[in-house]
């Protein structure tokens, strides 16, 4: 995707937040939370997170072994291609340590969703801090704070410009390999697209007659723009905030993919074991069918609810 | 804007691609231009860029894997075996001593830019090297002359080893003779290394002109070793082309050759980094063999109907120690105790290839000077424990190295065997410190320097003589292992400085025992590395030390 239409489609996230000067911040939420309830995208992926952020919670303590003993490593013999499948023991049969599939997936849940969730948080918190500067020097800085705005934007978009896995792998190359090193790489990536739609949402609501009339009474600058204008702006941050857990765990099951995940290979988290069992595809096709299959269908919850959720607040597809 | 339906598509799209690169779909390359009829061309891939076109600067097997095929040394190994055979020497003797070794020459032997081989032409490359200065003299250039020969006539480093290397006489036309000062175990082994192979003097006077430069740990080789055209043998192939761009050597068939000329036209060396690439490019057709294939491969393959054949088992695998970046190492106790938690039996038979064994001692069972002698350390997670106890180290805390995107033959897939390994150790209570390193340079450095208090490594033997072997880790203090243990160092030399193969082989099983009583590290597995071809490949003789010559092969 080109950068020009990777900054329309934020831009046009912004604008949807900026035509509702009639209704109240608190009246839109309930009003899209209605709509949402009838969108079946809406309740397939609600329901699809759901189980998984329960799986995430419990699934260490209703996992039947522990994912990381080798019990059953006599019994697979991975230079001859000989692997355990499903059994009665073991749900999803065993993996190529001779470990239970199935407890390596419910334990690798928990992994896989504070990935998604830590570097979202990292994107969306350090996006919101320059965004929200950035919008608020552009709404109500005048001519010096446009400039400091177009300062900001300009490094945001070469950020933009660089494609994110890129920019992922060459974070993760200079921390070196862990966890933490993927969640803020994958982290780092969303903070231009989180800044952007923050900053262009607030320029949208920086010329609403609210905010004229705050202005006209006098009411300080600073704090027009933290009880006016980011209240009102947060929508499309939050739509995309949804949106971004899915790529977030796709991009770092995909640094895992890579080899740039936890240093300790037995933690099993969805990404690296995809990695793992990509090399005896050929003889255990099942082992990576497990965490693939995981990664597809948590991805499309986070998806289609994100979608949902943006169709709902869009005040033009009001009935 | 329609922004909905393309951004479910695209999360889609990308969920999809996180799959199919899970399933291992990797790009092909472009098919070989086949110019119709019979194949004239065969294509074989390592898995590493060879490093320089000249055998003398290198010490990796996958650049001795391209100059074997246009470069022979004095002697060789009998194809497809251990012995040594004649080379470039039709026959060869030593005095007594071991100290003066004369060698018949071959006649009628051309080198590939056409002059002449003779005596002279012998002692020109012996000479060169002796003489070599500056950035030449570093181990990382020089490795095997300086292992086989010593130093230098004038040494620039005080770390340098003293040269064994006297002269090279050429006493008429067809004989050489070449001196050292001491007698070796590395000889005559050490006169069959591809890295000690003959070059033609012409090609030696271009050599000369260029020097090789180094930059902290980063060596800039003489350019004439890094393209095709100034390096000259007199094997069955010569290098036409290096096109780095590709991780490609062509070679052609050299029709002055003095032996068997090569079945076929054009050998093409190519690198494919991965496991899965190579056997995906096998598959495909794209190539005609490869090297280090994963041993889940092998029953693929031979199902298949390609051409699998097994080598001989001429490595050890083994759990290296440094005692110097985990004091606790230095008691016996806690080496035993490792020793004894790691189930190797379980290693060897699910992750070597078929046909690996059970390692006791620091050398294969096919290399003379193996000792049936050796103190054993059985498998015994409550016994570990209890040596834990005894040396006050029941909390033991180890760092854990190992290495990651390698494999090498000794070691079909370090990720899985050092997670086999590190679930033993905590088995017998020691908390593990897993550290992830890329292969070169870092594993290497880490574990050379001592710095990895467990790791993984091995060795391919050069040649059969155990000194290659115990030689190569306990002749002397090591950082790697980081221990001084005089009776190990002494017992380990006896036999080095013998002239005579029997007494060296008595002399390294007692060698033996003296390493396993100390127990430096855990020797884990021999193991044959597998070797691949495509079904209408009639592949050369495979060779246990991995110096497979392609000239023999042809296509069916």
């Amino acid at each position: 995707m080109s950068v020009a239409t990777k900054t329309d489609k934020i831009q046009r996230l912004a604008e949807l937040a900026a035509v509702k000067e009639t209704s109240t911040g608190a009246s839109l939420w309930r009003e899209a939370f209605r709509r949402l309830k009838r969108s079946k995208m809406a309740v397939i992926g609600a329901i699809v997170i759901g189980l998984f952020i329960v799986l995430a919670i419990v699934g260490p303590y209703i996992a039947p072994f522990s994912p990381t003993a080798q019990t059953w490593r006599n019994e697979v013999f991975a230079n001859r291609g000989e692997f355990v499948g499903m059994r009665s023991e073991n749900w999803f049969g065993l993996d190529h340590l001779g470990r239970d599939m199935f407890s390596r997936m419910l334990v690798g849940a928990r992994q896989t969703l504070l990935v998604g969730v830590v570097a979202t948080m990292i994107g969306l918190i350090i996006g919101f801090v320059i965004g929200g500067l950035s919008g608020a020097f552009a709404t109500l800085g005048g001519d010096t704070g446009r400039r400091i705005d177009s300062v900001i934007m300009r490094f945001i978009d070469m950020m933009l410009a660089m494609p994110s896995l890129l920019l992922a792998v060459s974070i993760a190359a200079v921390m070196g390999q862990s966890l933490t090193t993927v969640m803020i790489a994958v982290g780092v990536v969303q903070i231009p697209v989180f800044a952007r739609l923050l900053r262009g949402s607030m320029l949208a609501q920086g010329s609403a007659d609210y905010v004229l009339a705050a202005k006209s009474l006098g009411v300080r600058k600073r704090r027009i723009v933290l009880s006016q204008i980011i209240p009102n702006s947060l929508s499309p941050v939050i739509v995309q905030a949804t949106l971004s857990l899915a790529t977030a765990i796709i991009e770092a099951a995909a640094l895992s993919y890579l080899g740039l995940g936890n240093p300790d290979p037995a933690i099993p988290e969805w990404g690296v074991m995809l990695t793992q069992a990509q090399r005896f595809f050929d003889n255990a096709p099942m082992m990576a069918v497990y965490p693939a299959v995981g990664i597809i269908i948590t991805a499309l919850g986070f998806t289609l609810l994100g979608e949902a959720m943006r169709e709902a607040l869009d005040p033009k597809l009001r009935g | 804007m329609r922004i909905t339906k393309s951004r479910v598509a695209r999360a889609i799209t990308a969920a999809v691609a996180v799959g199919l690169i899970a399933t291992g779909c990797s790009s092909e390359r472009d098919a070989d231009n086949e110019s119709g009829g019979a194949k004239d061309t065969f294509v074989f891939a390592g898995a590493g860029d060879p490093g320089s076109l000249d055998p003398a600067l290198a010490s990796d097997g996958e650049t001795f894997r391209v100059t074997r095929q246009a470069f022979e040394a004095l002697l060789e190994h009998e194809s497809g075996g251990t012995d040594l055979v004649g080379g470039l020497a039709e026959t060869w003797s030593s005095n007594d001593a071991g100290t003066v070794w004369t060698f018949n020459l071959r006649k009628n032997v051309k080198f590939h830019d056409g002059e002449a081989f003779n005596a002279a032409a012998v002692c020109a490359n012996y000479d060169h090297w002796f003489n070599w200065t500056g950035t030449y003299q570093s181990s990382a250039v020089s490795y095997y002359w300086q292992t086989i020969m010593g130093g230098f006539a004038k040494n620039e480093d005080p770390e340098t080893p003293e040269a064994n290397y006297k002269s090279c006489t050429a006493k008429d036309e067809n004989t050489a003779v070449i001196e050292v000062k001491q007698p070796s175990a590395n000889l005559p082994g050490g006169f069959s290394l591809n890295a000690l192979a003959i070059h033609s003097p012409k090609a030696l006077e271009e050599y000369k002109k260029q020097d090789a430069s180094a930059k902290g740990d980063a060596i800039t080789y003489p350019k004439y070793s890094q393209e095709a055209g100034t390096v000259a043998g007199t094997g069955a192939y010569k290098i036409t082309k290096w096109n780095k761009g590709n991780s490609e050597v062509t070679l052609e068939r050299f029709d002055d050759y003095w032996g068997e000329k090569a079945k076929i036209k054009n050998l093409v060396i190519r690198t494919i980094p991965t496991e899965e690439g190579r056997r995906q490019a096998l598959q495909a057709g794209d190539i005609d063999g490869y090297d280090l294939v994963a041993p889940a491969d092998v029953t693929t393959l031979e199902k298949e109907g390609y051409v699998v054949p097994t080598r001989g088992v001429f490595n050890l695998f083994y759990l290296g120690m440094s005692q110097s970046a985990n004091p606790a190492l230095k008691k016996k106790e806690v080496r035993q105790a490792i020793a004894q938690a790691i189930d190797k039996e379980n290693l060897v038979k699910t992750q070597l290839p078929e046909g690996g064994k059970v390692a006791d001692q620091f050398m294969p069972d096919t290399v003379a000077g193996y000792s049936k002698d050796v103190k054993q350390y059985p498998f015994d997670t409550a016994a570990s424990k209890a040596l834990l106890k005894k040396a006050g180290a029941e909390k033991l805390t180890i760092e854990f190295c190992y290495p990651t995107e390698v494999t090498r033959p000794y070691m079909p897939a370090p990720q899985d065997l050092f997670e086999l390994m590190k679930a033993d150790l905590e088995k017998a209570g020691i908390t593990v410190k897993p550290k992830a390193m890329k292969w070169a340079p870092d594993y290497l450095d880490a574990t050379e320097a001592g710095s990895c208090a467990l790791h993984m490594l091995g060795w391919t033997g050069d040649f059969n003589d155990g000194y290659n072997f115990i030689g190569t880790w306990f002749a002397g203090f090591d950082k790697q292992w980081g221990f001084k243990d005089e009776k190990v160092f002494d017992a380990v030399n006896a036999g080095s400085k013998m002239g005579k193969a029997e007494e060296r082989t008595a002399a390294y099983e007692k060698a033996n025992v003296a390493i396993m009583d100390y127990l430096p590290g855990v020797p884990i597995s021999s193991s044959p590395p597998a070797i691949a071809f495509g079904k209408n490949v009639n592949p050369p003789n495979v060779s246990a030390l991995t110096q497979e010559i392609f000239a023999e092969t042809s296509f069916k």
